[in-house]
C-alpha cells in the first residue's frame, strides 16, 4: 500500500496494519513504534504457531517426508504470502494446497500428495446429501446413486505408497486411479481402482445416466467389441460396488 | 432498548464443546457427571457447512443442550468489510438449530486475508465508532442482538486514547449490545498491565451482562500471563467471578477448556464449581430479601 493511501487511514488502522504485517514478516517490517519487543513476540508466535497447527494436522505425511526444517520455512512463506478468504477453520488446509502451486522448490510429486492428504478432511466434512433412492433395486435399469461425498482421483505419483523411505522421482507411466468416498457410517475410505471403474463412475456420478447406458457409453469410448460381455461384467462390477456402499442404491 | 436481553433456554453452567469431550459427554449423559452441564458453546466457524460426523454430532447435541454460539472470526475490529456472507450463513445456521444467543470479541482477526487469532483492537475514539457501527450491521444482518466478549491481550497501543473499560463501555452503548463477560481475560488483562481487577469489574455496564466465561491460564512471568485456556481456573479468578454475581446477580457461566483437555470428569469439577457459586449467590439473595421483610416486620 502507498504511503499516500496509507495518510488516508485513520490512526488505528494504520497501527493495525503495521501491527499484522509485522506479525506475519517479522524481519521485513518493524513493529509498531513504542511497543515491547517481548510482548510483541507474544503475538508473532500464537498467531503462526496457530496456523502451523492447522496445516500440519492435514498434511503429516507431506511434513515428514520434506522435513522439519523445510516444512518450517514452506508454512511460514505460505502465512507471510496468502491473503485467506475463508472464515472457517477448515479451509486452511484448503488455502495452503491452493499456494503451493506458486513454491518453485517443491519435490516433484509435492501437489500430488498434499491434494491426496487433503482430500481424506474434505471427504470426511462434506455436507452432500443423497438424493431420494431405493437401496435396492436394478443397477442396469436403474439410475445408480453413488455415496453424496465421493471424489475420483487419479495421480501421475504412487501418493498412497510415499513416505519419508519411499520419495518417487519419476511420474507413473500411467497415473493411479483412487476413489475416495464417505460410507454410510461416514468412514472415509479409499479404494484403488482400474481406469475403466474410475470411468464408470465419473459416468454415474452426477446420478443421471442409467447403469445400461453408462456401460454402454464406457464401451462405445474404448471400443470394446463385445458389448453384450462388458455389461454382463458391468453388472456384476455395479453389484460390487454397492456391497462397498459406493453405490447406495438406484433414483427413486 | 438498552436493557440486556434474557435469553431464555441459556442457563446456569456449560462447557465449550472440544471434539476431544465429545465422545465423553456423549457417554456421560443423563448420569450423576454431567448433571449440572446447562448448556454448551460452539465456534460456528467450526460447524456450519460441515457434514457427515460432524454434522450428527451436532444433531446430537442440539436435540439434547440448549447452544450458544461463539464466534471467532467475525473480526469485528478488523480493517476488511465485514463479511456479511458468512453473517448470512451464520444467521441461517442460528435459525436452524435455534440457538439463541451469539457472541464474538472485541478483537480483530483480518489484515485483509484473515490471520485467525485474536489482535487488540487499538482504543481510540476512531476505533470505537468503527467497532459500533459493525456490530450494529452484525445484529441487523443477524436479526437479534449480540453480545461482545471483553478480550484479552499482551499488547497495549501507545496510540491508545482511553483504557480497556471506558473503551468497552463507549462500544456497547454506541452499539447498543450486550455484554459477553469473560472473568479470566479481565484477570489476565490485569497482570499483563497491571491494573485492578476489582475495579475494573465494578466498571462493566452490569445491566448489559448476558453471559460470562470463565477459564484458567499459563502464567508465563510476573507480569505476563498467556491465556492458554489450558489450565485449571485459579482462586482469584473464581474470587472475581463470585464478586460479579455478587455485584451484577447471576448470568449463565461457561468454562473454557481449549488446550491440554483434562478428561470430562475433571473439567465438571468446574462447572460444577460455577453451578455452586451460582447457587449460592441465589440462596444469600433470597436470605437477602427475607432478612429484609423481617426487618419490617419488626420495625412495623
Amino acid at each position: 500500500m502507498s504511503t499516500l493511501e496509507s495518510k488516508a487511514l485513520p490512526l488505528f488502522q494504520q497501527y493495525q496494519q503495521t501491527f499484522t504485517a509485522h506479525i506475519r514478516q517479522p524481519r521485513q517490517h518493524a513493529r509498531p513504534a513504542g511497543v515491547p519487543a517481548k510482548r510483541m513476540q507474544v503475538y508473532n508466535e500464537i498467531v503462526f504457531n496457530n496456523l502451523f497447527s492447522a496445516v500440519s494436522a492435514c498434511y503429516p505425511v507431506l511434513q515428514r517426508v520434506m522435513g522439519k526444517r523445510a516444512w518450517q520455512t514452506l508454512v511460514r512463506r505460505f502465512f507471510a504470502e496468502h491473503q485467506a478468504t475463508s472464515p472457517f477453520f477448515r479451509d486452511i488446509p484448503k488455502a495452503f494446497l491452493e499456494f503451493l502451486p506458486l513454491v518453485e522448490t517443491l519435490p516433484p510429486f509435492a501437489l500430488s500428495l498434499a491434494h491426496y492428504e487433503w482430500i481424506e478432511l474434505a471427504i470426511a466434512a462434506d455436507d452432500s446429501i443423497a438424493p431420494a433412492l431405493t437401496a435396492e433395486g436394478d443397477l442396469l435399469q436403474g439410475v445408480p446413486i453413488l455415496a453424496p461425498a465421493l471424489a475420483v482421483l487419479a495421480y501421475d505419483y504412487p501418493v498412497q505408497k510415499i513416505s519419508a523411505r519411499f520419495k518417487p522421482r519419476e511420474p507413473l507411466p500411467e497415473p493411479v486411479h483412487l476413489l475416495v468416498f464417505r460410507n454410510q457410517q461416514d468412514e472415509v475410505k479409499f479404494v484403488e481402482m482400474n481406469v475403466m471403474t474410475a470411468r464408470l463412475l465419473q459416468l454415474l456420478q452426477p446420478g443421471q445416466m442409467t447403469g445400461l447406458a453408462a456401460l454402454q457409453q464406457l464401451g462405445l469410448e474404448i471400443g470394446h467389441a463385445e458389448a453384450a460381455a462388458l455389461v454382463s461384467f458391468g453388472g456384476a462390477l455395479l453389484e460390487d460396488l454397492r456391497q462397498q456402499q459406493i453405490v447406495w442404491g438406484i433414483a427413486a | 432498548m438498552s436493557q440486556a436481553q434474557s435469553h431464555s433456554s441459556i442457563k446456569g453452567a456449560g462447557l465449550g464443546l472440544k471434539r476431544e469431550l465429545l465422545p465423553q459427554i456423549q457417554a456421560a449423559h443423563g448420569t450423576d457427571l454431567t448433571q449440572h452441564l446447562d448448556f454448551v458453546e460452539i465456534a460456528p466457524e467450526n460447524w456450519i457447512g460441515a457434514g457427515g460426523k460432524y454434522a450428527r454430532q451436532l444433531a446430537w447435541f442440539t436435540e439434547r443442550y440448549p447452544i450458544v454460539c461463539h464466534g471467532l472470526c467475525l473480526s469485528l475490529g478488523g480493517p476488511d468489510p465485514l463479511n456479511e456472507a458468512f453473517l448470512r450463513q451464520v444467521k441461517q445456521f442460528l435459525d436452524q438449530h435455534q440457538i439463541p444467543l451469539y457472541t464474538e470479541h472485541l478483537s480483530y482477526c483480518t489484515d485483509g486475508g484473515y490471520l485467525y487469532d485474536l489482535l487488540p483492537i487499538p482504543f481510540t475514539e476512531e476505533a470505537v465508532h468503527h467497532v459500533a457501527a459493525r456490530i450494529r450491521r452484525t445484529q441487523d444482518i443477524l436479526e437479534r442482538r449480540i453480545a461482545v466478549e471483553n478480550a484479552s491481550f499482551y499488547v497495549a497501543a501507545p496510540i491508545a486514547e482511553m483504557d480497556e473499560a471506558s473503551f468497552i463501555n463507549a462500544v456497547l452503548q454506541e452499539a447498543d449490545c450486550d455484554l459477553h463477560l469473560d472473568i479470566n481475560n479481565i484477570y489476565v488483562n490485569s497482570v499483563n498491565f497491571g491494573f485492578d481487577p476489582h475495579a475494573f469489574l465494578r466498571e462493566m455496564p452490569g445491566e448489559r451482562i448476558v453471559y460470562a466465561h470463565i477459564a484458567g491460564h499459563d502464567r508465563e512471568a510476573e507480569d505476563l500471563i498467556i491465556d492458554t485456556h489450558g489450565q485449571d481456573v485459579i482462586d482469584p479468578v473464581w474470587q472475581l467471578l463470585r464478586e460479579a454475581y455478587a455485584l451484577f446477580g447471576v448470568f449463565p457461566t461457561l468454562l473454557e477448556r481449549d488446550t491440554n483437555i483434562p478428561p470430562l470428569a475433571d473439567a465438571m469439577q468446574e462447572v460444577n464449581h460455577i453451578a455452586s457459586l451460582q447457587a449460592a449467590q441465589r440462596n444469600h439473595a433470597q436470605q437477602g430479601l427475607v432478612d429484609a421483610l423481617d426487618t419490617k416486620r419488626v420495625s412495623a
